[in-house]
């Protein structure tokens, strides 16, 4: 039936008709809450002809609950996100780098903190299919950062079966779960992008992921000394409430304004990092005031004979994987992020490479 | 009307097998040998330790063997529960005190009791729900675990013994036939 064929009626009934299929889909539990794309099959084959990986491929299993994610399973959910078949070879992408999270198939999607991947988009797809880089990164408003996010979490839900107030068990959860896709600013940034780092060659496309508990500001426009801007970063990153074990890990998402200013003062992405490596943490009488004091086995808690004197580095070591940096977000202002990891072990530090185009 | 949409879940072609998992319980406590697995959450190893000391004193049981569980995320292995059931009569294991360690311990309350071991399961009360929907994945939707009052990681050591002591009729009622008397 074409467009043109159909009167007001019988467009009104099909409307009715898209309404009530909204509807069971609600009514199965299938949903996150919002509304999602009915899926079917003749929509089902339509995004897994955009990859070569058979329909059956299992991507992802939670043996301790049973389940497995196929790459069918996982199109199905993407397509209820709202994604687009070209968005497809992105969640997939998204989906193999969350894999390999050490957390992710633990019991990370159980766990009480309520963890969520960012996703990190990097090279020529972002233009290509419309992932937002710059003003308003964090969403929402742009169809390809928002229904990628959502498909992972929709994967989580459905195919993992890790429902909330029954297996997924989060206290509060963290703001923008399920809704944080990024795209990397490489075209504002001075320095190499994420995916490097995460061992695929500039220019290429590729996802990289990690678990977050929650991310927070940092707005400084008032110097333009490098030292003192980083040392703004370091007093947020090295607060107590964070820390939960001997070390912590977490990434900077610096605006172009910041990581410019850095660039500028000659500084790569690594003295960035090696700076606020090495600064980063807290004395530990600070962690004794708060009941988190490092006892002799390397477990923190409220122990009466703890050490006083001394400091508690934040990070156990130097790298990209216990610090991941990321160049997000408009050039209008000095406001960057810290991101908290889910992980006491940090990022995986492997991006995933997104599948080309099949034409044809 | 709606069966041309797809179920994103795998499970619609799915029929979960349900049995009851029960092994016979114990006539009495009396030279019982007792099995003791933690899952590493704060507090776990006290409690149960504290419990064990108990049963020997009050009981006239014997604790045999402590272990720690590998992960407290997943269901006990293999060859720990081997282990474990080498040289135990009765298990008391727990606590189940997040959302991935509660829902375990259902499902390790579960295996032991399959294995031949009646078994003691304690979880906090905040987490009963999903240690409910572990069992059921487990196949066994109705199995009893011991609920305490949430939270446990926060007590000191004086209230994890009264906590011990709290919990240790329904420990004993659980894996003897006290409680179908």
């Amino acid at each position: 039936m074409t467009e043109q064929a159909l009167d007001g009626a019988d467009a009104a009934e099909l409307t009715e008709l898209a309404c009530k299929s909204i509807e069971y889909v609600y009514e199965r539990g299938w949903t996150d809450g919002l509304p999602v794309v009915p899926p079917t099959r003749a929509r089902a084959d339509e995004f897994l002809a955009t990859t070569s990986r058979p329909a059956d491929e299992v991507i992802g299993r939670l043996d301790h609950l049973k389940r497995e994610v196929t790459v069918e399973l996982a199109a199905i959910n993407a397509i209820m996100a709202g994604c687009l078949p070209e968005h497809f070879p992105v969640v997939l992408a998204a989906w193999d780098a969350l894999m390999l999270e050490r957390a992710v198939v633990g019991g990370g999607w159980q766990s009480t903190s309520g963890p969520a991947p960012l996703i990190v988009v990097n090279g020529p797809v972002r233009q290509r299919l419309g992932f937002n880089s710059t003003g308003g990164v964090f969403g929402p408003g742009f169809r390809a950062n928002a229904t990628v996010a959502r498909a992972i979490g929709l994967i989580v839900r459905n195919a993992l079966g890790v429902v909330p107030h029954v297996l997924e068990q989060a206290t509060q959860g963290i703001p923008g779960r399920w809704a944080q896709c990024i795209a990397e600013n490489e075209e504002e940034s001075p320095w190499e992008p994420l995916s490097v780092d995460g061992g695929v060659t500039a220019g290429c496309d590729a996802v990289s992921t990690t678990l977050l508990r929650t991310s927070e500001y940092i707005d400084n426009r008032h110097t333009d000394d490098p030292e003192k801007v980083l040392a703004d970063f370091a007093d947020t990153l090295s607060r107590t409430g964070s820390w939960i074990f001997r070390n912590a890990s977490a990434g900077v998402v610096f605006c172009p304004e910041h990581a410019q200013l850095l660039a500028k003062a000659g500084m790569s992405k690594e003295d960035v990092r090696t700076w606020l490596v090495e600064r980063c943490g807290r004395p530990k009488a600070d962690f004794h005031r708060v009941g988190k004091s490092l006892n002799a086995q390397g477990r923190r808690g409220d122990h009466e004979d703890a050490e006083l004197e001394g400091f508690d580095p934040m990070f156990s070591e130097d790298s990209p994987k216990h610090l991941p940096i990321v160049v997000a977000g408009a050039r209008n202002a000095g406001i960057s992020m810290v991101v908290r990891l889910f992980s006491g072990t940090g990022w995986s530090g492997i991006s995933a490479r997104v599948e080309k185009p099949r034409n044809g | 009307m709606f069966d041309h949409i797809l179920d994103p879940t795998g499970q619609s072609q799915r029929t979960a097998v349900q049995e009851r998992a029960v092994a016979r319980r114990l006539p009495s406590l009396a030279g019982a040998r007792v099995g003791l697995l933690d899952n590493t959450k704060k507090n776990a190893a006290p409690l149960l330790a504290e419990l064990g000391r108990l049963l020997e004193r009050e009981h006239g049981a014997t604790v045999t063997i402590q272990r720690t569980k590998h992960a407290f995320a997943f269901p006990v292995d293999d060859p720990l529960l081997k282990e474990i059931a080498a040289v135990s009569d009765v298990v008391v294991t727990g606590v189940g005190d997040c959302g991935s360690c509660s829902a375990s311990a259902a499902a390790d309350g579960i295996a032991f009791e399959r294995a031949g071991l009646p078994t003691a399961v304690i979880c906090s009360d905040a987490f009963e729900v999903t240690a409910r929907a572990m069992a059921d994945v487990h196949g066994d939707a109705e199995f009893e675990f011991l609920l305490t009052p949430h939270p446990v990681a926060v007590l000191n050591p004086d209230q994890v013994k009264a906590r011990a002591k709290e919990l240790l009729p329904v420990v004993v009622a659980r894996v003897t036939e006290q409680a179908s008397r």
